[in-house]
């Protein structure tokens, strides 16, 4: 056995110790070590197998005999889990310290991160589709045993309705695929027609595409990751929609491999839609929580743009650029977990200090909480796409990828490539717009309600985790290029690309990221050298003459407005001033506007009053009567009889 | 000669760039049958404000104090990124136009969040607008730089600029669709009229100024500075991409230097002919500059007129 195996191994048994431990009376702190060390090792031996060492354990095969392995593109998403996993675990022994039901969180949430590695370790049906539900499960029942009123039972609900019906999907991709044995044969569904094909494509795109929150299948997603405590929401919106993701890989890139250009187009425009719609919506919302919930499904759907891209130039034969366009979506996993993550537990913090995430409520967090607060900073800054940080490198190297499907030989790939690259600068745009808007609000200015102006840090771990993520942003950011040849070999039929420190890629004027970074840290300091520091007196902020008070504070419906009075036919927004006046004068006004989120009324709301109408119109045969249903059995099987008569039965 | 043009990117960016938005204002006001200022004005300025006091609004972060430095930094780094008469310096920066967008965004990144620090109405007025247009605006950036990517097949600048050269791109419709595009580019890069108007002095009017309404003393200075550059960077980069030049080194610098008179000189006309406009209509502008793009992108596709 070799190291990597061992540590595997070892990790597993490990994370199950630390799960069921809590159960059997083993305090909650040491449990949740043996889970970050279980981790940590699952981790380990997901980057040793990423960076050359030989696969683990089994290959995929076709029948349903549970198989366990990890090859390169598992050790690359069980790398990613650990990372999150880690500053997660840490969080969550704070956060989670005297919570009610605090063994039963400890060991539901050791079960999520075995049920997470589950997935990208299964070799068969049987395990892939029994750690795909235990994973939707799982966090499923954490939330309920943290939260118990009405409203979170309904999300929860919600959540459960919406990912079981799309993940019928996923069954039917992943038993259609074991039947044809295309799991360990990758060539056995090119020989069954283009029927089958496209069932399984399809199947695997609402089902995955669900999970990973896709547009129009996202509805369960801002809804469940703000309500779930915030160290599983950061592993539920870092990591959980990412396994998703890289179930899309595994059937879009090896099992249902070579996939027709129009699955590559409905991949671009399914992750356009996600993620200009994702970023609108997020841009619009005032709860921090949803407001990243959201971002996340923009976030999947720039990784979903990646990969678009990715199919497309594999159809056009273009196998350099696929795997680029391929690396640059896991590249944008791979950043989007971190810094996703650090924006939750760092929420997860002003939570715990202020009692609320209403961004209209916080304010000045940045001066009461510095460590936390420069995180959450430099995670905005992160995801929100500016040079240097890694947002700007994974998104640059889309936006690349797309760039050349329109710079490629043929009108409709080339104009979609087009579409699809503007719309990425648009998100990017929104993205900056979002981010500013949200650390604007939560960190910088006067508070703006007197919890914020009392709120404090909280104790060493809960700070510490958000700044280790920021830390690990800083270095994806600088050495990108050291990660990128191991990204790319992992695409189908990839050549081999050397190692630079920043991103020397054909085509392109190249991103030096490490001397971009230094750049901008040097001549930042040289600006402020010469800018001296001379410091006059104090003085308010202009006002044309008035005292600045809180209540005269921009709002975030107040920053946002331009851009929702642009986009009005489509936001739609819905306000109400309601005035009163008592003998002329105006006593109070009260003001409510928001942006309806019209996925639910107009997509979800029909289709559930469909189904219901159809359940009720299904229900009249259930009558009660043992009679009736006597008469059922007998026609069925009469039915059966004259069908095994014609042979229709075989 | 590659030494020439590194002169000329760091001391032409650095030095000159002042001169851009001095010599519009000074055209402008010929235009219009007044006086005016020199074109040296935007100097004075600059030397007037960087022997001012600061001020200091309260409550503010170091953020607040950092963002000028920042926003110069990153235009100094973009400035570097522009190739000068298709010859660029190595500065182990790369020349990709797409970094060059991203370096024009975190200023803008950093200019907003000090805004908030301020908490004052004007200045986040004036953001709000701003990255109101920028959702409009980096499309339409994004699709004239793939346009102008097309006869080189790479996003490196100096590869464009080299393939933009000679008489060949003119009779290529996607260049003049691009050109037509870019110049929307160059209003909004450097917030002039139609789009936004940099004469104000009426804070309900602000977009660009907003945000600088509170600083005062070198931070001002710092950022008037790096208004000029932008004004020099896009100028510099449509003459490189969409302006007409050809033969050695020299003579392109003789076409930058003419284009960049030229364009001041449309800049200048621009704003006499044209009022602002309301600033809801101008995203509708800025799409059809989108459109316009994608046009010429498909008649490049379908293989031009040849």
């Amino acid at each position: 056995m070799g190291a990597a195996e061992t540590a595997a191994v070892l990790g597993a048994v490990v994370l199950i110790v630390g799960t069921v431990g809590p159960l059997v009376r083993l305090p909650t702190a040491p449990a949740l070590g043996l889970q970050a060390i279980g981790v940590g090792l699952a981790g380990a031996a997901g980057v040793a197998v990423l960076c050359g060492a030989a696969p683990i354990g089994a290959g995929f095969h076709g029948g349903l005999a549970p198989a366990l392995g990890v090859d390169g593109l598992s050790g690359f998403f069980l790398a990613t889990i650990a990372l999150v996993a880690l500053p997660a675990l840490a969080y969550g022994r704070e956060y989670l310290r005297g919570a009610p039901g605090e063994r039963w969180l400890v060991a539901l949430g050791g079960l999520f991160l075995l049920s997470l590695g589950g997935v990208v370790a299964a070799r068969d049906a049987s395990i892939f589709l029994a750690a795909w539900e235990l994973m939707t499960l799982a966090p499923a029942a954490a939330i309920l045993v943290r939260r118990t009123d009405p409203e979170v039972r309904h999300v929860v609900f919600v959540y459960l309705a919406v990912t079981h019906l799309g993940g019928t999907g996923v069954w039917i991709a992943m038993l259609t695929l074991a039947h044809y044995g295309a799991l360990a044969d990758p060539g056995a569904l090119a020989g069954q027609g283009a029927a089958v094909q496209t069932l399984v494509i399809v199947g695997a795109l609402i089902g995955f595409g669900t999970k990973a929150g896709l547009m129009p299948l996202h509805a369960w997603l801002p809804r469940a990751h703000p309500v779930a405590p915030s160290h599983l929401s950061a592993l539920m919106s870092g990591v959980m929609v990412k396994v998703a993701i890289y179930g899309l890989i595994r059937v879009f890139f090896q099992w249902a491999a070579p996939v027709p250009l129009w699955a590559g187009l409905v991949l671009l425009a399914v992750g356009l839609l996600s993620a200009l719609g994702g970023v609108l919506f997020a841009l619009v919302q005032r709860d921090l929580k949803r407001l990243l919930a959201f971002s996340s499904v923009e976030n999947v759907g720039i990784v979903a743009l990646g990969l678009g891209a990715a199919t497309v130039f594999l159809w056009e034969g273009d196998r350099t650029w696929a795997a680029i366009a391929f690396a640059a979506a896991l590249l944008h996993v791979l950043n989007h977990a971190v810094f996703k993550s650090l924006l939750f537990l760092a929420a997860g913090s002003f939570e715990r200090a202020v009692g609320s995430l209403d961004l209209d409520r916080l304010g000045g967090l940045l001066r009461r909480m510095p460590w936390t607060g420069a995180a959450f900073l430099l995670g905005a800054a992160a995801i929100a796409g500016v040079p240097p940080l890694n947002g700007f490198v994974s998104e640059w190297l889309t936006l690349q990828a797309l760039v050349h499907v329109a710079l490629g030989p043929s009108l409709g790939t080339g104009l979609a490539g087009g579409v699809a690259a503007a719309g990425l600068a648009a998100t990017a745009a929104i993205a900056l717009f979002c981010f500013v808007k949200a650390a604007g609000l939560a960190l910088l200015g006067e508070p703006r309600r007197p919890e914020s102006a009392v709120a404090t840090e909280p104790g060493a771990a809960m700070r510490l985790a958000p700044v280790f993520l920021a830390g690990c942003c800083i270095a994806l950011a600088a050495v990108p290029g050291l990660l990128l040849p191991a990204l790319v070999k992992l695409a189908p039929g990839a050549p081999a690309m050397a190692a630079h420190p920043g991103l020397e890629v054909p085509g392109t004027g190249s991103l030096p990221a490490p001397w971009l970074l230094l750049g901008i840290v040097v001549l930042t300091a040289v600006a402020w050298r010469l800018r001296g520091e001379r410091r006059a007196a104090p003085v308010p902020a202009w006002a044309c003459g008035q005292r600045v008070e809180p209540a005269l504070g921009w709002t975030s419906a107040g920053f946002t407005k331009p851009l929702v009075l642009v986009l009005q036919a489509v936001l739609r927004p819905e306000r109400e001033v309601e005035v009163t006046k008592r003998g002329g004068l105006v006593a109070s006004v009260s003001y409510r506007g928001e942006v309806p989120h019209r996925f639910d009324t107009h997509l979800y709301r029909p289709l559930r009053d469909r189904a219901l109408a159809v359940a009720a119109t299904v229900r009249r045969i259930q009558s009660g009567s043992v009679r009736a249903y006597a008469a059922y059995l007998l026609v069925l099987v009469l039915a059966m009889l004259v069908l095994l008569r014609v042979g229709a039965l075989g | 000669m590659t030494a020439v043009a590194a002169l000329v990117q760091v001391l032409g960016g650095l030095a000159l760039a002042p001169l851009l938005p001095g010599t519009v204002q000074s055209l402008k006001a010929r235009l219009q049958g007044r006086r005016g200022p020199s074109p040296l004005q935007p100097y004075r300025e600059l030397r007037r404000l960087w022997g001012k006091s600061a001020a200091d609004p309260q409550p503010t972060t170091l953020l607040y104090r950092l963002a000028p430095c920042l926003v110069a930094a990153a235009t100094v780094l973009a400035l570097l990124l522009v190739p000068i008469a298709g010859r660029a310096p190595d500065w182990s920066l790369g020349n990709d136009a797409l970094v060059l967008v991203g370096l024009l965004a975190l200023g803008r990144f950093a200019l907003s969040l000090a805004s908030w620090d301020t908490g004052s109405g004007f200045a986040l007025m004036g953001s709000g607008r701003d990255l109101t247009f920028a959702v409009f605006a980096e499309p339409l950036l994004l699709l004239t730089i793939v346009v102008a990517a097309l006869p080189a097949a790479s996003t490196d600048l100096v590869a464009m600029g080299a393939a933009a050269g000679g008489s060949g791109p003119w009779g290529e419709p996607a260049h003049w669709c691009g050109a037509a595009a870019f110049a929307l580019v160059v209003l909004v890069e450097t917030g002039r009229q139609p789009i936004d108007n940099p004469d104000t002095h009426l804070e309900l009017t602000m977009i660009h100024e907003g945000p600088l309404l509170e600083y005062a003393g070198r931070d001002l200075a710092l950022l008037e500075w790096s208004a000029a550059a932008r004004h020099w960077i896009v100028l510099v980069l449509a003459v490189e991409l969409f302006g007409p030049h050809w033969g050695g080194f020299w003579e392109q610098l003789g076409w930058l230097a003419l284009g960049l008179v030229v364009l001041c000189a449309a800049l200048a006309a621009t704003e006499t002919a044209q009022a602002k406009m309301r600033i809801l209509r101008a995203p509708g502008l800025m799409a059809g500059g989108c459109a316009l793009a994608l046009v010429g992108l498909a008649s490049a596709l379908v293989g031009g007129l040849v």
